[in-house]
């Protein structure tokens, strides 16, 4: 048995063409099932706006391959010149380095970034949903989101922000503390403060205010996205009540200058006020950064700041790789151990194959369990078939000579011949 | 026996302090679990082991300077559980741990042996004047290091560049907020024992105020934290000229407490 990817990412291909090759949520199923007539056994399909990339367990990988190539360009109507010229085909030990690298963030456009890990367990969740993983692609995506979990926390490649809205919310989270009980003034309604409420909603901050010159953008804003609209004129009203400001206006000259803000602390008692300006040209006079208690970062600030987190990241990278090497290692002396020992596979995939298909069937009977409920169930049964083989599979280990083999697989072929007999029975009544 | 409870309540400080460290550098939760019952442990240990010596002398256990030092780590240690209770500042550890294990082994180089007590100490007002004076002078100390750490962590903001203690301490608003509790905690407590010292000067001694190093150094104490309070109640004084005035409040103090016991002598020279 061989694990194989095949796919594209933002490195091979660009945006035109993986917009191409992206599979919906509906096309998904449907592409599982097209692979199981075809007799591919395992197989994920991890499809985001950066990568498509499907991971496979087979045994003769060509033949897989040109398989799905087929089924692609046949079923799902995809240009066979994008199929050859923009992807990518590992294999091996390659192939599940190369999940973990995806998985722990190192392979994605922004290094570090902690989304992709919520796709993969969902690009998996899908797969297992329809039965479209087995023994080894469960092993392998179980390893990787132990192996991402580890690059996390044993490295800091996702502790320092790199998007303007993210490094805004984290150095005010440096003032302030908690942001629930804060309150921010979002100046301008233009595609910057869209992007940066979207943000703030997300990290539920007490109240956000919206002004803009042209009243009914930031009523419209308001509406579509979260914030309470105000007129234009009530600015220097707000900022004595708010702990936060962004402004990205197109004014031409400064909206806010030294002398407002000099009143306006007067009037807060002083209490810290942050000013986020990503406006060009600036909406905030830089000398505001001198008024105590004031804190004034523009655009280029933060760009710079940006630039800096990305490339601590790029040197976590480093801790990140040996981590995920040794991984690696780990994982490929684990396979060659269930290749070497077939029989402890044999074992564990008959097991696992009774357990799914009991478990499926007392699924079937519960329809008004819950999600929930099915999840115990599942784990319970898990459990049970770990502890009950795991003699077996010891004593494999311990002593393979052809006898005990012999004995082992009796064992668990009789089993399955007695369960037909049973369900036989059980029917007939 | 008092000897090895004081010992183990050291261990349990070193202890927490190695766990704090550690903490600062890993950054894992169960590390600083480690470090914070550590530090429970080693508190209530050290406040038996005061109470036994209390016990075996017969006298309030503070009257020289191993007594001094211990008794002001204990306080630095009760007041920091107290606030960790109040604000999520499991950062602060590595900063008051740190300080806590110094005074302790710091304690260990003078003699802990106990002697009967100075006729002239024999009285009531010992007890309530030291008491409340450590009190709050464990509590500015603490104030202190909040604010060296405000300054820091607010020029690292303000200026954009670095972000090495304002990404891993507490938020300003927060350190703010520990400085104005300490001093509205702290002041009652210096100003009740600067007043019982003076009545109990006027017992002892004759004479309420007589002006010597200790009291003169406690004064300026005193009015340097008078103007903070007035500064920040009636001014709107916040952040950073605060944490200046915090620290040289504390400057004051340690002038009071090592400079007049160590280098100038005066009615105070007992420990």
């Amino acid at each position: 048995m061989q694990i194989v990817v095949f796919g594209l990412n933002h490195n091979t291909a660009p945006v035109e063409i993986r917009e191409k090759l992206f599979l919906t949520e509906s096309q998904v199923p449907q592409f599982f099932n097209a692979l199981r007539d075809r007799d591919i056994e395992e197989s994920a399909v991890l499809s985001t706006c950066n990568r498509t990339e499907i991971y496979l367990c087979t045994n003769d990988a060509d033949e897989s391959l040109a398989v799905i190539k087929e089924i692609l360009e046949n079923s799902f109507n995809i240009d066979r010149r994008i199929l050859e010229e923009y992807t990518y085909t590992l294999k091996d030990e390659s192939s599940y380095r190369h999940l973990f690298l995806v998985a722990s963030g190192l392979d994605s456009m922004v290094v570090g970034e902690a989304q992709i890990l919520g796709q993969v367990k969902d690009a998996y969740r899908t797969a297992t949903h329809n039965n479209a993983t087995g023994y080894l692609l469960n092993k392998l995506f179980h390893k990787t989101f132990n192996v991402a979990k580890r690059v996390r926390s044993e490295t800091r490649i996702g502790y320092n922000p790199v998007s303007i809205s993210s490094m805004a919310v984290e150095l005010s989270k440096r003032i302030f503390g908690e942001l629930h009980q804060r309150k921010v003034l979002v100046i301008g309604a233009g595609e910057m403060s869209e992007t940066a409420l979207r943000y703030l909603k997300k990290e539920g901050l007490h109240e956000i205010f919206i002004i803009n010159r042209t009243f009914g953008n930031a009523k419209k804003l308001a509406e579509d996205i979260a914030g309470i609209p105000y007129p234009f004129e009530s600015m220097s009203d707000l900022l004595m009540q708010v702990d936060m400001v962004l402004t990205s206006t197109g004014s031409e000259k400064p909206l806010i200058d030294t002398g407002l803000i000099v009143q306006v602390m007067k009037k807060r008692k002083n209490r810290p006020l942050f000013l986020v300006d990503i406006a060009v040209p600036r909406d905030v006079d830089p000398t505001v950064n001198k008024i105590e208690n004031v804190y004034l970062y523009d655009i280029d600030d933060l760009k710079d700041l940006s630039q800096k987190h990305l490339s601590d990241r790029l040197k976590e990278s480093e801790k990140a790789l040996e981590i995920i090497d040794s991984e690696v290692k780990k994982f490929s002396s684990w396979l060659r151990q269930s290749e070497k020992n077939p029989l402890i596979t044999f074992v564990i995939d008959k097991a696992e194959a009774i357990r799914t298909k009991e478990f499926k069937k007392t699924a079937q009977k519960l329809k008004n369990a819950d999600e929930e409920t099915l999840r115990s169930i599942d784990m319970l049964t898990r459990a049970i078939v770990k502890k009950l083989i795991h003699p077996h599979v010891a004593l494999i280990k311990e002593d393979s000579d052809r006898e005990t083999s012999e004995i082992i697989k009796r064992l668990f072929t009789l089993e399955e011949e007695d369960e037909k007999d049973l369900d036989n029975r059980d029917e007939g009544q | 026996m008092n000897v090895s409870i004081f010992y183990s309540a050291i261990f349990c400080y070193l202890l927490s302090t190695l766990s704090y460290l550690a903490y600062l550098v890993s950054g894992k939760k169960t590390v600083e679990r480690t470090g914070h019952y550590a530090l429970v442990a080693a508190f209530f240990i050290h406040l038996v082991s005061v109470v036994f010596r209390y016990l075996q002398a017969g006298h309030t256990p503070i009257t020289n300077m191993f007594e001094a030092l211990s008794f002001f780590a204990l306080c630095i240690a009760g007041f920091f559980l107290y606030l960790k209770a109040t604000y999520r500042i499991n950062s602060l550890g590595c900063i008051v741990l740190p300080f806590i294990s110094i005074l302790l082994i710091w304690a260990l180089a003078y003699p802990a042996d106990i002697k009967p007590l100075a006729p002239v100490l024999r009285s009531y007002w010992l007890p309530v004047h030291t008491i409340f004076s450590f009190l709050g002078n464990a509590i500015f100390f603490v104030s202190f290091l909040v604010s060296v750490l405000y300054i820091i962590a607010e020029r690292e903001i303000k200026r954009k560049k670095t972000f090495l203690f304002s990404a891993r301490f507490p938020s300003l608003e927060t350190l703010d907020s520990i400085n104005y509790r300490c001093m509205s905690y702290g002041f009652p407590f210096l100003t009740v024992g600067i007043i019982t010292g003076s009545i109990w000067a006027g017992f002892a001694w004759g004479s309420y105020w007589s002006w010597d190093p200790k009291e003169t150094w406690s004064l300026i104490t005193w009015i340097v934290y008078a103007i903070l309070i007035h500064n920040r109640l009636a001014i709107g004084w916040r952040g950073r000229k605060t944490a200046y005035l915090m620290i040289a409040g504390f400057i004051s103090i340690l002038f009071t407490f090592v400079g007049v016991n160590l280098l100038i002598g005066g009615l105070h020279s007992y420990m």
